[in-house]
């Protein structure tokens, strides 16, 4: 008993063991710069095309809110599942998260939204409520009437002789408000989201 | 708080034990909390031991969206785990219910409406990095006046 109580105070007296005991050391938590987190602002101005709410898999996560003067999209952390994929919709970079941006800008890859407008004229009653509602049709010309008829050629779509036109349809922002006026749900806007990469040019690799 | 009160809580705090609980998750979740264990993150140099058993519990990681086969008995497993105790919720799944909270689904997020949660860690799923903080920053509120307030 005695013998073993000294062995332990002797064994317990090393200065190596003291040493680990005192200072053993942890691996310490940190996280590579290169992983993506919750997305951040880069400081660019958000110019409100909404293409990060329109890209975003999960619902509630991201939206554009007013911030001060103009907008900026707001993340919610318990929503958010970190994909990363509002970084690379957006068109002007508000977002960074990783080392998206810099792959995108090395292998020239980006996301690209556009829009389709499909009116189904069986169920159209040419009421002219989507042109109105509008708000680019507004834009461009503020005089059109509660009829949606219109002498501007530039506007997306107007009612000529009782029926709905799509004129450009390019010029859609995908914000589906006509979707909401329809009264008998006849137009229907189609988001599409294609990946796209710049063809490599010849002799550089 | 005398200081023999102080130093039984603070080696209290290094030597807690976790339980998890998987109320309807992807099991993506489950897998970071698995990489907590590995030796890569190794989760019991921190003197957190994992190991399934409520009744010696002092911290419990809620995973997943709540799914109706947990009504009751989350809260049984709760009741199981003697005081002082907390739980964390893991992931975005019991804070929001995420991609699985959608129309004419059956999960009932979020997991604080059920049992009291005292820390959350969002992601989908979060990194070990993040679980291993989460429990550490609770550990010490677990017995932070535990002695005093139960003489």
């Amino acid at each position: 008993m005695g013998l073993s109580l000294i062995w332990y105070l002797k064994e317990f007296a090393r200065t190596e063991w003291i040493k680990k005991f005192l200072f053993a050391k942890t691996a310490p938590l940190v996280t590579p710069s290169h992983f993506r987190g919750f997305p951040e602002p880069t400081g660019k101005t958000c110019q409100h095309a909404l293409f990060c709410m329109m890209a975003c898999p999960a619902p509630g996560a991201i939206e554009v809110v007013h911030a001060g003067d103009g907008w900026m999209p707001r993340i919610h952390k318990g929503h958010c599942i970190r994909c990363g994929l509002c970084v690379e919709a957006c068109p002007n970079g508000v977002l960074k998260s990783g080392r998206i941006l810099e792959t995108m800008e090395r292998e020239g890859t980006s996301l690209l939204f556009s829009f389709r407008i499909a009116i189904d004229l069986e169920l159209c009653t040419g009421c002219g409520n989507c042109c109105t509602a509008c708000p680019v049709n507004k834009g461009i010309d503020a005089q059109m009437g509660a009829g949606g008829h219109s002498s501007n050629d530039e506007v997306i779509m107007r009612v000529q002789e009782g029926d709905i036109v799509v004129i450009h349809e390019d010029k859609c922002t995908g914000c589906k408000t006509c979707e909401v006026s329809c009264p008998t749900g006849a137009i229907r806007i189609a988001r599409i989201l294609e990946g796209y990469q710049q063809p490599v040019q010849e002799g550089s690799q | 708080m005398t200081l023999l009160q102080r130093i039984k809580n603070m080696v209290r705090a290094r030597s807690i034990h976790v339980a998890y609980v998987d109320v309807g998750s992807c099991n993506g979740c489950d897998i970071e909390v698995l990489a907590c264990l590995a030796p890569r993150y190794d989760i019991e140099q921190y003197g957190i031991f994992v190991h399934n058993n409520p009744r010696e519990a002092d911290v419990l990681l809620v995973i997943g969206a709540y799914t109706p086969g947990w009504e009751e008995k989350l809260a049984m497993v709760w009741e199981k785990i003697p005081d002082p105790k907390a739980a964390v919720a893991i992931g975005n799944c019991p804070i929001s219910g995420c991609l699985f909270n959608r129309r004419g689904s059956f999960v009932d997020p979020p997991v604080k409406k059920h049992i009291p949660i005292a820390a959350e860690v969002p992601g989908c799923p979060p990194r070990p990095t993040e679980i291993l903080q989460a429990i550490l920053s609770v550990r010490d509120s677990v017995f932070a006046n535990w002695e005093e307030s139960h003489p």
